[in-house]
């Protein structure tokens, strides 16, 4: 019971800051903005290549601003080194792990929320039969990337040059999550039927749970010598 | 009750402490003393179970810190050099999140008596970041008096403190002290110690050297 | 400060490690460049397999072997473990990156071009990175054991990954290219087996001497360090003692 309550007041306290400072999930949407708009003008597209590439645009736009709430999500607990206070905490570290994640999870798929009706604005696509299907695909990679990402948060914040070992240390364990998020993002945007890159999702489920568990193990260690 | 045996602590090849032994006992007030970079703020740390000794153990209320630390961090309160508060939270919330990370659930009765008793209950609702330093020392003061630990760890308390605040925080290390509490403390200020302290050391380059509380000098801690 | 009884047990067998790995290279070198056919299709280009094979067979031992260290070192804490770890890490980092160089190598004259994202190349790349990264993170750390602690820990994550990445990549393979590019397309006769045979023996004998060698070194220069460290401070101790 006292775990629960714990996961609670972590998902609380994210909240309120974020919700007083607005710091992390506005510089993540014009973050985010810039990528996109970056990128469109590196490639200029017609409507068929935009359909090629745009998979693939969408999730770097949504890994790297990931990667900005992540970093965000241990670096505010160096302020007050507020840190050390959750490391003394007693027992709960999987808690405060849970706590964590969920709140970077809402953070991000928040994101994605909000940028998706730009990818669609900006690239013309057609998505009103697919939608349920995106967000299912949203979903499921948004918990790779927070449940692994936020273990990698926690570790790299503890270390020096912090802000380049996130990304150095996570993007190379992010490779599946990437790849299948892609793949299947494209494949309900071309409208395939979903036999073709069900498999996909399948993979991402597979990722979600073995990362979850594995992360909620070993963050007792980072958090506790 | 806080008890270490042999502790030593190096980074690379730069050895920070040194086979520390000391063991304080309930209802003692131990002063740690020492120029900066002797060592203080490691030992507090380990003591706190945040870092892991190179070298040694230790005992905190019987139990052994490398291998209880859970028991020991629900019955110890650590105030560090950061104030451990968030910027963005009220006092109330601050408090409110701190001890419901330890398990507890204040009452609003509490809460209220303890803000009054450091003297902030007027910036009860008020966010941490408009807060002086002084207020933020104050309200850590106030986190560790609504936990009741057995077992104290103060870093360099007397900073940002004026002497309102410096009183409060002595008259609490008195009402620990007096419930068999076992306190220790860092500090550079002597004339602010000496009232509360019933032993004292100092650490110079990582070794510990016990002296007499009342023929400590201003001079002898550089 | 004593030698760690784990070393003074492995300096006593590790020239035998050392001497098997000479000799099995040497024969295996012998076979596989003089003693061997030229494959019917590839011709003489094959035989840089006797060296690229093993290598990253090695690789993956090594990289098997961090993980179990880790997870050890997480158990009992022992540092020597720990020095074990940042051996064998930078040993198959090195392994690694002579795999992925020697693959490109025989890659341009059979498949005409130096870079392929084929499955197996991409995932070495990937655990290539990863290892440099556990090499960047280890001299980002000031407290060793916060060190060790995190190393083990992304090494132990790396290993679990290492599957799915294999796997993701391989799927991403199947969709996006054509099979005829796969080193698969080599079949391995029995006149090519035994020179691998002793090539992947040695290659291994030579990885675990070299580890040996270098744990020791780094458990060394550990002891060195604190050694230093407490004459320092012993030093400065009696200077302002004085």
């Amino acid at each position: 019971m006292t775990s629960f309550n714990v996961i609670r007041w972590i998902v609380w306290k994210d909240f309120v800051t974020e919700l007083r400072s607005r710091e992390t999930i506005s510089s993540m949407v014009f973050f985010a903005l810039i990528v996109i708009l970056i990128f469109s003008f590196s490639f200029s597209m017609d409507q068929q290549a935009a359909r090629e590439v745009i998979a693939g645009i969408m999730w770097v736009a949504f890994a790297f601003t990931g990667i900005i709430g992540l970093g965000k999500s241990f670096s505010t607990e160096l302020q007050n080194d507020c840190l050390e206070a959750l490391q003394m905490v007693p027992e709960a570290k999987g808690a405060i792990y849970l706590g964590k994640v969920a709140a970077n999870f809402a953070f991000m798929f928040v994101v994605e929320i909000l940028l998706f009706p730009m990818f669609v604005i900006l690239f013309n696509l057609e998505v009103v039969e697919e939608i349920s299907l995106l967000l299912l695909i949203f979903l499921l990679a948004t918990v790779g990337l927070s449940a692994i990402g936020t273990l990698f948060s926690a570790l790299t914040v503890q270390i020096r040059a912090r802000e380049v070992m996130l990304p150095i240390l996570l993007l190379p364990l992010v490779v599946p999550v990437m790849i299948a998020a892609v793949e299947a993002t494209k494949g309900a945007l071309n409208g395939d039927p979903l036999a073709l890159y069900g498999q996909w999702l399948e993979l991402l489920a597979v990722y979600d749970v073995v990362f979850t568990v594995v992360s909620f193990w070993m963050f007792e260690l980072v958090m506790d010598s | 009750m806080i008890a270490c045996h042999a502790i030593g602590k190096s980074y690379g090849h730069f050895q920070v402490l040194h086979d520390v032994n000391l063991s304080i006992a309930e209802g003692e007030c131990f002063a740690l003393f020492g120029p900066n970079g002797a060592g203080k703020t490691t030992l507090l740390n380990i003591l706190a179970t945040l870092q892991r000794p190179s070298t040694g153990y230790y005992e905190i209320l019987g139990m052994h810190g490398l291998k209880d630390k859970d028991t020991i961090r629900a019955n110890l309160v650590f105030l560090a050099h950061g104030t451990h508060l968030y910027d963005e939270l009220n006092a109330k919330e601050n408090l409110a999140f701190a001890l419901a990370l330890r398990g507890h659930r204040p009452t609003d009765r509490d809460v209220k008596q303890v803000l009054d008793r450091v003297a902030i209950g007027a910036f009860a609702d008020m966010k941490i970041r408009h807060f002086s330093a002084g207020m933020k020392k104050r309200l850590a003061l106030a986190k560790a008096m609504l936990a009741k630990p057995n077992v104290l760890l103060l870093d360099e308390p007397f900073t940002a403190l004026d002497t309102a605040g410096t009183e409060i925080l002595r008259a609490y290390v008195r009402e620990r002290l007096s419930e068999n509490g076992t306190v220790l403390l860092s500090t550079h200020d002597h004339d602010k110690t000496r009232p509360i302290a019933s032993r004292a050391g100092i650490l110079r380059q990582g070794t510990l050297q016990e002296v007499a509380v009342e023929g400590l000098k201003s001079d002898d801690l550089v | 400060m004593t030698i760690h009884r784990v070393i003074r047990k492995v300096q006593r067998f590790q020239g035998w490690f050392g001497g098997g790995a000479a000799l099995c290279l040497m024969v295996g070198l012998y076979l596989g460049l003089i003693g061997s056919p030229p494959d019917y299709y590839q011709g003489e280009v094959v035989r840089i397999m006797y060296i690229h094979v093993p290598l990253a067979h090695t690789s993956l031992l090594g990289y098997t072997v961090l993980a179990l260290g880790s997870l050890w070192y997480l158990w009992k804490r022992d540092p020597i473990v720990d020095n074990m770890c940042q051996a064998v890490a930078a040993l198959t980092a090195v392994f690694t990156a002579l795999a992925l160089g020697t693959g490109m190598i025989w890659g341009k004259p059979t498949w005409d071009t130096w870079w392929t994202w084929d499955a197996r190349l991409t995932s070495f790349t990937v655990l290539l990175l990863i290892l440099i990264g556990y090499l960047m993170l280890r001299t980002f750390v000031d407290d060793p054991e916060k060190e060790a602690r995190y190393g083990a820990i992304l090494a132990i994550v790396g290993f679990v990954d290492l599957p799915i990445i294999h796997f993701s990549v391989e799927w991403w393979r199947t969709l996006h290219q054509p099979q005829s590019i796969s080193m698969r397309g080599v079949s391995i006769s029995s006149g090519l087996l035994v020179p691998l045979l002793f090539m992947s023996v040695g290659m291994s004998l030579l990885f675990s001497y070299m580890l040996m060698v270098r744990t020791q070194l780094l458990y060394l220069d550990r002891l060195l360090h604190a050694k230093k460290g407490r004459l320092l401070s012993q030093f400065h101790l009696s200077k302002s003692d004085s």
